[in-house]
């Protein structure tokens, strides 16, 4: 089967924070299984996306919700009017034809469909179909690539021990100042000072994590808010629209915050 | 003037044969009397002081005489003679001193209300408090002017109306109040005023300064004044004092006060690095230090904040017109050193500003306040203008009261010690009024809980039985179970917790949140239900193809799962967990009581019904036990003020204390029963010798309970009690705390683990 058109054809763009470019390049070559940390929208997806295209593979997404079952990765028999056909499952796929899966926020699938990973991330690199009976063995391009969002949630969500110990990870956070002012600049594509301004904005706003807010703005909330200057909105405008609205309905916080944003433009 | 009566150009001495005094009076006022009453109305004038001459005696009509001008050139003639209906009537209903009290404040009130509507108002109110508290009301009317320059009449009205509710049949409280005494009535009058108050606010002004200064120093609230003079924002020690309200300012702008007045305490806290020295500055200097001071740290604080300046401007209203007076010209300094936009023609002024924008750079250098103030301060004294330390308050309204700029011999402010002796008469008992002082706090809550320990009086309650594991069988009603009324201490301490703890209190909240709305649980291959499980149908369809028996089970359906649970927790309060540990010098009691707080906080968020005890013991034949909050409590200031007082005493028999908490716990009608238990270390007592001995017996009432039904969960904070705790608890029901400072949010997290 042709993965083509899970492969990506152009560059995305991708402004490396430390060295995550060149560890993952190494945890790859060694078909390491990987695990991205960090908070909403600072830059996880868009991360393995170019990893991606700069390893020239495949990359399949699955995101992951707390009704999704073991047959919705592996694969399932459907009906048609000869009999029963199989389908794999994007995870199957992957496998079977060598490309990376990614299974954005892990944590929220239940613990027992997480479990179906085990033995393709340690040196079995298999995987299982116990409804064909079948064991798939890896394709030698495959690798698996999980996100997490050490959230507040964590508390009542959190990974298994034995799902943990089995990946390397890469801890990302928002970027710092100067980075995060050039990515917010070149996505939205307004002049440095006012992304600059958006970067100092969001910083603001994280500080209220744990204050009022469970986030603060993410790199992707400032990016919206910039694409909206950008189109001629004026910046308090923008933010509240991008930004301040969106993240709370606590009306003391948006009045905190909007305090906040006057104070810096 | 033409059409004015000729009898009216004299006075008519004669027309008062029978009051020369009142008709001397007369005489002397008939020029501002012909100047404020119009001429048409000077007979009914005259005939209505001829009037209150005949009905209250000389008394009221010479106060009628002297006053009524006044009042009728402020307030218009009609007050006048409202005045004149009124005096008989109060003096009716409250006497004639009252009567005679309203005519001497009448005219501070008519230049006040400034109309004849109002004084007709105010009169109104006067007659309402008159026929309902008229023992009061020549006390409100000594007060008039005071309470009219501090709140409007409707206000007024209000305020009135309170005090006269709050004290029926109570004259004396009454009297208190309009007297201004009692201190209800300074704080109805602050609420009556018209602002913004501070706790409405509270909650966004901390989340602004969190989010631009990523620090939140610990807010108090001043203690009401009532009609002190203008109150400022203070700062001292880390502590940020803030007025209730700011009167007068309403909605928008009071909101925007409040944030302004922040603002500015967080740019001294973030660029006024040290207190400057007193030294032998003048306090017009004094003064000027800090205004240049307060410019100082606010330029560079818009340096950062560009938008901080139109935060603050709206303040600066000095301006270059009025008087010469030191004051004014400070509040114009004030506004020179800020708005680029304001002239003044001053000499002074420009000479201030020149010197304070000579350098910026300079102004990285506190020093530089101290430099430009002492040389303004002196060129001011060369000047002549009057400086009156005593009277001068901070303009603009928004910048703080200086307090915490200098070096001063320490005192505490004057309202404070005021309050400090309000608090001490009213409720018996001294804390600091800013409750924060938290040693202070934790002393006054030790000692009230050691005084009483000498005659604490406990009912027996319970024989309990203990293992003997060296002869293999229960020593029956070994251990006597007291129950003793537990202490109260300090219940601000415990609402001081939940703020020290900012971002748990918000992860439990969000905890709360995330369990309350439980998303309905999905059950699959259920053998009823109201849709299709479709894998179960696909299997169950493949199955039967193969020949195989399929599976009924092919049902889906959603179902929500309540809650049923009740929770006791236990905690060891034995003399040990006075220990002190980690770096923040707090006792494990003190970090138990900080997690039991929140925990209840949590508990008391998820509507679980839970009960807090405690025990100690000394002897098998006195186990304290203390219930600080029972299953049908609310968790209130009362079980506040107890767990506050808990103190750690004797030593730790867990087993009876168990079999006690265990027993409350089985009378539960809960589907789950849990028990919480909080220990720092080994069961031991005094009159036990063998470490093994409570070990097991602790074990045997875990085991027992075990059966009856209840979980039992132990949070060690003892880090080398790995062995005993699990062999008390079984190692799966022991959670180790290695580091006791992390309990209080370890916890309420383990809660939610435990009873999700």
């Amino acid at each position: 089967m042709n993965l083509d058109e899970y492969r990506l054809r152009d560059e995305p763009y991708y402004r490396a924070i430390g060295d995550e470019v060149r560890l993952f390049e190494a945890a790859y070559a060694e078909r390491m299984p990987l695990m991205l940390k960090g908070p909403t929208g600072c830059g996880k997806t868009r991360f393995i996306e170019y990893m991606a295209w700069r390893l020239r593979e495949p990359l399949i997404t699955v995101a992951c919700h707390e009704d999704m079952t073991a047959s919705d990765l592996v694969g399932r028999f459907l009906l048609d009017a000869e009999g029963t056909v199989w389908h794999d499952g994007p995870l199957t796929l992957a496998v079977r034809h060598g490309a990376i899966c990614y299974l954005d926020e892990i944590v929220e699938a239940r613990q027992d469909t997480t479990v179906v990973i085990h033995p393709l991330t340690d040196d079995r690199r298999v995987l299982p179909l116990e409804k064909r009976g079948e064991l798939v063995r890896a394709h030698s391009d495959f690798a698996l690539v999980i996100s997490y969002n050490p959230g507040y949630q964590s508390v009542l969500k959190d990974l298994k021990e034995s799902t943990k110990q089995r990946f390397g990870a890469i801890d990302f956070g928002y970027p710092d100042a100067a980075i995060e002012a050039e990515i917010v600049a070149h996505e939205a594509r307004i002049d440095r000072p006012v992304a600059e301004l958006l970067v100092a904005i969001g910083q603001r706003s994280r500080n209220l994590r744990g204050h009022g807010l469970n986030e603060g703005a993410s790199t992707r909330m400032l990016i919206q808010a910039g694409r909206l200057v950008a189109r001629g909105i004026a910046i308090e405008a923008a933010c509240q629209v991008a930004l301040v609205v969106p993240i709370t309905d606590d009306a003391d916080i948006r009045g905190a915050l909007t305090a906040a944003i006057a104070a810096l433009v | 003037m033409a059409q004015r009566p000729p009898e009216h150009r004299h006075v008519p001495i004669d027309w008062l044969p029978d009051q020369p005094e009142l008709a001397g009076t007369l005489q002397l006022v008939w020029r501002q009397a012909q100047a404020n009453v119009p001429a048409e109305f000077l007979g009914d004038w005259l005939r209505a002081c001829r009037d209150l001459a005949d009905r209250m005696g000389s008394h009221a009509a010479l106060g009628f005489v002297r006053n009524s001008p006044s009042v009728a050139a402020a307030a218009g003639v009609e007050s006048a003679f409202a005045l004149a209906a009124a005096v008989p009537e109060i003096a009716a209903s409250a006497g004639g001193g009252a009567g005679l009290a309203l005519l001497v404040a009448a005219p501070a009130a008519a230049r006040r209300l400034g109309s004849a509507q109002g004084f007709g108002e105010w009169l109104r109110v006067l007659r309402l408090v008159g026929d309902r508290a008229p023992e009061s009301l020549a006390l409100l009317l000594e007060r008039t002017e005071r309470l009219l320059a501090t709140i409007d009449l409707r206000a007024l009205e209000g305020w009135a109306l309170r005090g006269i509710r709050a004290a029926e049949n109570e004259p004396e409280r009454r009297l208190r109040y309009f007297a201004l005494v009692d201190p209800l009535a300074l704080r109805a009058l602050e609420q009556g005023t018209e602002g913004v108050e501070f706790a409405d606010v509270e909650r966004e002004l901390k989340a602004y300064v969190t989010a631009l200064w990523r620090r939140m120093p610990p807010l108090r609230v001043l203690p009401g004044g009532g009609l002190e003079a203008p109150r400022r924002t203070s700062f001292e020690g880390g502590i940020i004092r803030v007025p209730t309200a700011f009167r007068g300012w309403a909605g928008r702008s009071g909101r925007e006060l409040f944030r302004a007045a922040l603002a500015h305490v967080l740019a001294h806290l973030q660029f006024t690095p040290a207190r400057f020295p007193l030294g032998g500055l003048k306090p017009v200097q004094v003064a000027l230090v800090s205004l240049i001071e307060d410019a100082r740290v606010e330029q560079l604080a818009i340096a950062q904040y560009p938008g901080l300046r139109r935060l603050w401007l709206p303040f600066h209203v000095a301006d270059a017109a009025g008087a010469v007076t030191a004051p004014a010209l400070m509040a114009r300094l004030a506004r020179a050193l800020i708005d680029p936009g304001y002239a003044d023609p001053h000499g002074w002024v420009g000479k201030g500003r020149e010197m304070f924008f000579a350098d910026p750079s300079a102004w990285q250098e506190p020093g530089l306040s101290r430099t430009i103030g002492g040389l303004l301060g002196n060129d001011l004294g060369q000047m002549r203008a009057q400086f009156n330390a005593r009277t001068y308050v901070v303009e603009p309204l928004y910048r703080d009261d200086h307090q915490g700029l200098w070096d001063l011999p320490a005192s505490p402010a004057p309202a404070e010690v005021e309050a400090l002796q309000e608090s001490v008469r009213l409720e018996g008992r001294a804390d600091s009024p800013d409750g924060g002082g938290r040693a202070a706090g934790d002393e006054t809550a030790n000692r009230a809980s050691l005084v009483p320990a000498g005659r604490e009086v406990g009912i027996p309650v319970a024989r309990y039985p203990e293992w003997d594991f060296l002869i293999g069988r229960d020593r029956n009603e070994w251990a006597t179970l007291i129950e003793y009324p537990p202490a109260e201490g300090q219940g601000e301490t415990i609402d001081a917790v939940l703020e020290r703890y900012p971002e748990l209190v918000w992860r439990i909240k969000a905890l709360i949140r995330a369990a309350k709305v439980s998303r309905p649980l999905r059950l699959r291959r259920q053998s009823e239900g109201d849709r299709l499980d479709l894998e179960a149908a696909i299997a169950a369809a493949i199955d039967r193809r193969a020949g195989l028996a399929p599976s009924a089970k092919v049902y889906a359906r959603l179902e929500r799962r309540f809650r049923d649970l009740s929770v006791l927790v236990l905690i060891d309060a034995s003399q040990s967990t006075n220990d002190v540990v980690g770096a923040a010098g707090k006792s494990v009691l003190e970090l138990e009581r900080d997690a039991a707080t929140l925990l209840g906080h949590a508990m008391d968020g998820m509507g679980d019904p839970f009960a807090l005890h405690a025990f100690c013991s000394e002897t098998r034949e006195n186990v304290h036990y203390y219930r600080l909050k029972d299953f049908d409590e609310d968790w209130n200031a009362v079980v506040k003020r107890r767990l506050a007082g808990l103190a750690g005493r004797f030593s730790t028999r867990m087993g009876a204390a168990l079999r006690h908490a265990g027993r409350e716990l089985a009378q539960r009608l809960s589907y789950r029963k849990l028990l919480l238990f909080i220990s720092d270390g080994e069961p031991s007592d005094i009159d036990i010798a063998d470490r093994r001995y409570l070990v097991e017996d602790a074990r045997r009432a875990v085991l027992s309970l075990r059966q009856q039904g209840i979980d039992i969960f132990c949070v060690g904070l003892d880090a080398a009690g790995d062995g005993y705790l699990a062999r008390i608890f079984g190692r799966g029901n022991v959670v180790q705390i290695d580091a006791v400072e992390r309990l209080p949010e370890r916890l309420p997290l383990l809660y939610f683990r435990l009873a999700g």
